[in-house]
Parts: structure tokens; C-alpha cells; sequence
């Protein structure tokens, strides 16, 4: 049986570098990504932090493979919801291609682990922030999600 | 061995349930971001459907299997292009429509009871593409300026 992942992909009227800008700033984070700052040095083995607007760190990881604008790869350590409050470890990939002469941008995440209960919350947060990315990008402005704390 | 092939995609995008479903079903409308293509029906539970090229040419028909206007729409779809798509028979589409804070979400269900079936790899790379189109017609006004990849292997 395949090891279940989370593959999404979107195309968005923008060019690869902003887009790449929109994934690695805090400056667009803060907008889609429920009022998360990002921070990192992007380079490979770097740490990679997902900042809560309280300050708090919600994601961790550390940067596996940087290209820019095309390729960005980093492990994910987030504390589900639904769990006894333990750390789980995944991996998320983005990918930035232009086709048809549209910005593609897909993403990936895999590398659960077994009885993951992660993937559910993990798969359903990037549906909303995938579509808001989107419309921050087209529109100047984010999808205004009632964000759980 | 999963005994069925299924392709899920959700999008929220920023509009009202109404003006989605208007989205989703008039000719015009659909033509600025299905590749072209219009569906032709009368939109009714067990209604032929078509699926038209811009050439007049019907690459997928079949027919209404529910309709709950800005809610639900289900429809039988069969290829009518591509043979061994066309051999597999009818799947199964659906669009599911629910309010979500601001915006509307919307997911696609597109399934056939067979396994690594060639019209799911198919549709599973045109849908990305129909589904962020209507997502930017409908927030910014224009569809994305693409090429149109009309010609799904």
C-alpha cells in the first residue's frame, strides 16, 4: 500500500519569485498563513520556525533542499491537535514551475509517520492556506479564515 | 489493491454559494475558465449532459444524477474522446458547495470504479487547472492568461 501523502497543486497569476517571496517571507506568512511569521536563513540544514502571533513556536523543522524560485523542501514538526500533546515529524516540498505559461506551484507532503495523526490536520491547513496564498497574490489581500488558535 | 480510482480537490475561494453554482452551470460563464468548454444541460436529476469543445466536439457526456442548486451537483460522465478512458465507462463527478467563514469551499470528487483508471490520471491534470481558473475569475474578475492545454491525453 502507498505511504499516504498530501500532493496539491495550483497555478496563480503571479511570476516564480514572488511566489518564492510569498513562501519564505514573514511579511506574506503573517497574511495567509493564520498570522504565522516564518523565519529562517534558507540555506540547507538551517532551522526553519513557524511563529504563532503570540510568540510561540508552532512548526519547526530544517530546510532539506533549497533552489530558488523552484524547489524548497523542509521537515515539518508541529504537536497535532488531536495528540497527547507529542511532537510528529513530516516533510513538505514546494515546487514552482511556470506551465502553460502560468506559475504552477505544487506541494507535497509525506514522510508521516506510521499511525500519523498529523496528516489530517496537516492535509486540511494547506487547502485553506494553499487558496489564500492565491488570493493574497491576485488580489492583495487573504482569505480572512476564522483561524483556530 | 484499492478496486477504485478517485481524485479530490478542494479550493475556498471568495464569493457567495449563488454565485458559484451560477459559476459551475452557465454556458457562458464556464466557457472563461473550463479550457473553452460549456456544459450543455438542462439541468435537471436525470438530464442528459455534455461536456462542449469550443469546435462543437464532445469530449465527456452523460447525465444529472442530483441537483440541489448552490449545494450539490452530481453528474454521470463518461469520456467520448479518448478510447481506453471511453472503455473504462461512467464515473462519478461531484461538486460540493459550503460556506466557510468569508469564503465558499468547493470540492471536486471525481471517482470510477476501476483501478488506475486512465480518465482519473486524465481529469487529475485538467482539474487543477479549470479549478484555479475559476477561482481568479471569480475573486479578480479575469481567468488565469494560459495557453489552453485543450488536448488531454
Amino acid at each position: 500500500m502507498d505511504k499516504p501523502k498530501f500532493v496539491y497543486s495550483l497555478y496563480i497569476s503571479t511570476t516564480p519569485e514572488k511566489l518564492w517571496e510569498a513562501l519564505t517571507s514573514s511579511a506574506f506568512t503573517q497574511q495567509y498563513w493564520g498570522g504565522h511569521k516564518i523565519e529562517s536563513e534558507w540555506t540547507v540544514g538551517a532551522p526553519v520556525k513557524f511563529i504563532k502571533p503570540d510568540g510561540a513556536v508552532d512548526v519547526k523543522g530544517e530546510v532539506l533542499q533549497i533552489e530558488p524560485p523552484q524547489l524548497l523542501s523542509y521537515t515539518f514538526v508541529c504537536r497535532p491537535r488531536g495528540g497527547a500533546g507529542a511532537e510528529e515529524s513530516s516533510r513538505v516540498t514546494f515546487e514552482i514551475a511556470v506551465a502553460f505559461g502560468i506559475t504552477k506551484l505544487t506541494v507535497t507532503h509525506d514522510g508521516f509517520e506510521p499511525g500519523s495523526l498529523a496528516i489530517e490536520e496537516v492535509s486540511q491547513g494547506w487547502l485553506a492556506i494553499l487558496s489564500s496564498l492565491k488570493t493574497l497574490l491576485e488580489t492583495g489581500t487573504a482569505l480572512a479564515f476564522n483561524w483556530k488558535p | 489493491m484499492s478496486t477504485k480510482s478517485e481524485f479530490i480537490y478542494v479550493t475556498y475561494i471568495r464569493t457567495t454559494p449563488a454565485k458559484l453554482w451560477q459559476a459551475l452551470i452557465d454556458p457562458e460563464f464556464t466557457r472563461q475558465y473550463f479550457f473553452g468548454s460549456w456544459h450543455d444541460c438542462e439541468w435537471k436529476q436525470g438530464a442528459p449532459w455534455k461536456l462542449v469543445q469550443p469546435d462543437g466536439s464532445v469530449p465527456d457526456s452523460g447525465e444529472v444524477l442530483e441537483i440541489e442548486p448552490e449545494r450539490r451537483l452530481i453528474l454521470k460522465w463518461r469520456n467520448e474522446k479518448m478510447p481506453e478512458a471511453h472503455a473504462e465507462g461512467y464515473s462519478r463527478m461531484t461538486y460540493e458547495i459550503e460556506q466557510d467563514d468569508d469564503s465558499v469551499k468547493l470540492t471536486v470528487t471525481h471517482s470510477i470504479d476501476v483501478p488506475d483508471s486512465k480518465l482519473i490520471k486524465a481529469v487529475s491534470r485538467g482539474w487543477p487547472m479549470i479549478l484555479s481558473n475559476l477561482k481568479s475569475l471569480l475573486e479578480t474578475g479575469h481567468s488565469l492568461d494560459g495557453a489552453s492545454p485543450c488536448s488531454r491525453e
